[in-house]
């Protein structure tokens, strides 16, 4: 029965100066399910799409195989302009005889046309027996949700209500701000905190389409992309919310370093934050302070740099020797980390306000001298070889941002991953603000340490890449392959056949399969929207139950056949 | 003189670009190899080998990306070690691994897909052509 068009493309010489395409017409010809073949000169550029596919509804081919370059395969405009006119994807063959043969047997005329001959048998078949996927399209729920609101959440929702979406935002303390309410300045600019957030603020109570719901504690998350259903109590009320997206803007805690240098043994060993406190309640007393970077960070347990305590250590010293009549600042060190244009200006401007950088090696920490209260900092000079013993009434600690405590039970809840650390995980290299959850986005300290004006930038990416689906009225499952063009297919399940067993379940990567149960024995089902059609499940079934109809087992296995 | 045949299944994002680049390049190849390209290594089959092997194919190749790089989550972790335990299967049936090749991450630039092409055509040269018994 013939049903199959074949046009061949000589690519205006490229590929029929190396394969006979004299030979390939004899051969074609010979095949009964081919019901005509045109040569063209060039498919992208000098076929006429409509005319082609209103060729093909009128005569009874209605399949299309098109032997041209690797470029088609994928995705371009032939096989666009062929759908838009109304031809099934599935009914449309691509087979390179270009890169893949023309190419790169140029001196091997008799293997070319034979490969050639091959590649397109091989592409014939498996038009034969593919078969097309089904899809499945949500209606978007327009609202937005951002769960925190430090910079990066404030900045998110306050980008998605200006664009005219409405933002619900979850918000775990009474007020917003996340821990930018604790500092008193940012670096570098020594600008006021409280005067950073205040705009952000101010939209969120003065704009109608923010509702922020303080004191908020997380029940439960369900739903997939375009529909989630968030369970919460906000000020001891219970209450619940739908939402297209969810942007996580969590932030992440200070870690305190009991044990190390003897904080919380000795007075006047403190943290960073305890520093900003102090400052902005005025109890900050101190005339010669000594910082000590990288505490319980870069070190076994945690072998990351946390990007900010380098820099908020240099705005910190720069302020006591500018502002404490007399007061001198060192800062104990292992790699002063500030990369970029601006950080390293702002190194060297703090050096030469009089800071003092002494480097030492992990396996030599600095020692704290004093019984109650600290009186000096001994050092190994690591660049001098020198120990030096520095007189100081105040040791201030730098400490890693760490990932909040309830990390792993969010990320279950959602359907995303964290990493080996516990900050959220991005989807690398490509997508560093999603996650495996299509419409579930990351910014800020929750996806990894970072200060206010990254986070700020993060939050803002987040939303626009959050309105990307939020602008849809609907989305088709087959959409959310994250590159441009559609996914290749769905898994689908012979429910018939299904034993149960569980293989694919485990096998998927982005746990789009799970066992229901129907008719009283458990069957597997595919969530299409999780599904990317990479096919784990259809090696590890052993009963060839679940396939993705547009690669499945007897196309392969009838163009392995005739693949020599 | 054998004339070793070899099937590739090329996964289409860095097996399929390693062998369009080349294409792209005009790499003189030898001709008697042909590309499966799917969606992810993780779909190729054993069953799909085994067929292969038992139709006349002299030699299987897939190709992947390299660990970490794989963009349906690491699924390729799991094609490599299911190729790992095929070669294992090959060596116990008398089949012979040295028919198989996987190579995960190195088949994405031009002249690394040439040297795996070239290289597994010289290793199956010296072995007898496959029985077919399909």
């Amino acid at each position: 029965m013939a049903n199959i068009t074949v046009f061949l493309c000589r690519c205006f010489g490229e590929i029929d100066s190396a394969i006979d395409f004299d030979l390939l017409r004899e051969e074609l010809s010979k095949d009964t399910s081919v019901s005509s073949l045109s040569i063209v000169d060039s498919v992208c550029l000098e076929t006429d799409i409509k005319k082609a596919a209103s060729q093909l509804k009128e005569s009874k081919a209605d399949r299309v195989l098109i032997a041209a370059c690797s470029t088609l395969l994928r995705g371009n405009l032939p096989v666009d302009g062929l759908i838009k006119e109304g031809v099934e994807r599935h009914k449309i063959g691509l087979v390179d005889i270009r890169e893949g043969c023309a190419w790169i047997h140029g001196d091997d005329p008799e293997g070319a046309a034979k490969k050639a001959k091959d590649l397109i048998n091989m592409g014939l078949a498996a038009l034969r027996y593919r078969e097309a996927s089904e899809d499945m399209c949500v209606t978007v729920n327009p609202d937005a949700l951002v769960i925190g609101t430090g910079p990066a959440g404030l900045a998110a929702a306050t980008s998605l209500a200006k664009t005219g979406f409405k933002v619900n935002i979850l918000e775990r303390a009474n007020a917003p701000g996340g821990m930018l309410r604790l500092i008193s300045r940012c670096y570098p600019d020594n600008e006021d905190a409280s005067d950073k957030l205040e705009p952000y603020i101010r939209e969120v109570e003065n704009n109608p389409l923010i509702t922020f719901y303080p004191q908020s504690k997380i029940a439960s998350i369900e739903g997939d992309t375009g529909n989630f259903t968030v369970q919460f109590s906000s000020q001891g009320k219970d209450n619940s919310i739908q939402s297209g997206i969810i942007i996580i803007a969590t932030g992440a805690k200070i870690f305190f370093p009991t044990g190390l240098y003897r904080y919380g043994e000795i007075k006047n060993v403190i943290t960073q934050m305890e520093f900003e406190r102090q400052i902005l309640n005025g109890s900050l007393k101190t005339k010669k302070t000594v910082f000590i970077q990288c505490v319980g960070a870069r070190d076994r347990e945690r072998p990351y740099c946390s990007t900010i305590c380098c820099p908020i250590s240099l705005k910190n010293a720069a302020r006591i020797v500018e502002n404490v009549p007399g007061g001198r600042a060192f800062i104990l060190h292992r790699g002063i980390m500030t990369p970029g244009n601006t950080l390293e200006k702002y190194y060297r401007d703090t050096l030469s306000k009089g800071v003092q950088f002494i480097r030492f090696e992990e396996e030599q920490p600095p020692q704290i001298i004093g019984s109650d209260h600290v009186e000096s900092v001994e050092v190994y000079d690591a660049v001098t070889g020198i120990t030096r013993k520095i007189e100081t009434d105040l040791v201030v600690l730098s400490t890693p941002l760490v990932p909040n405590n309830d990390n792993t039970r969010l990320a279950q809840m959602l359907g995303i991953e964290v990493d080996r650390y516990g900050f959220f995980s991005e989807i690398y290299p490509m997508h560093p603000l999603e996650t495996k959850t299509d419409g579930i986005f990351i910014c800020g300290s929750a996806r990894w340490p970072v200060a206010s004006d990254q986070a700020i930038l993060q939050g803002k990416a987040a939303a626009m890449k959050a309105v990307s689906y939020l602008r849809q009225s609907t989305i088709a499952a087959s959409t959310l392959s994250r590159v441009p063009g559609l996914k290749s297919g769905h898994a689908c399940v012979d429910a018939d056949a299904c034993t149960g067993c569980g293989n694919c379940v485990a096998a998927c990567p982005f746990k789009a399969c799970h066992l229901e149960k129907l008719e009283g024995r458990y069957i597997s089902t595919v969530n299409m929207m999780k599904c990317k059609a990479c096919g784990s499940c259809v090696s590890v079934c052993p009963n060839g139950t679940i396939q993705i109809p547009e690669h499945n087992y007897r196309m392969v296995g009838e163009m392995i056949k005739r693949a020599f | 003189m054998n004339q070793p045949k070899i099937l590739i299944f090329a996964c289409k994002w860095c097996g399929l670009i390693g062998a369009d680049a080349a294409g792209k390049k005009r790499i003189s190849l030898p001709a008697l190899f042909r590309v499966i390209p799917v969606e992810c290594a993780a779909l190729v089959e054993t069953d799909a080998i085994i067929r292969a092997l038992a139709g006349g194919v002299d030699g299987i190749a897939v190709l992947g990306c390299h660990i970490g790089g794989c963009r349906y989550n690491n699924a390729n972790h799991t094609a490599i070690k299911r190729m790992e335990l095929l070669k294992d299967l090959l060596d116990t049936t008398g089949i012979g691994s040295n028919r198989l090749l996987f190579s995960f991450g190195t088949a994405h630039e031009d002249y690394q897909f040439e040297e795996i092409v070239k290289n597994f055509f010289d290793e199956l040269v010296l072995l007898p052509p496959i029985d077919p018994w399909l």
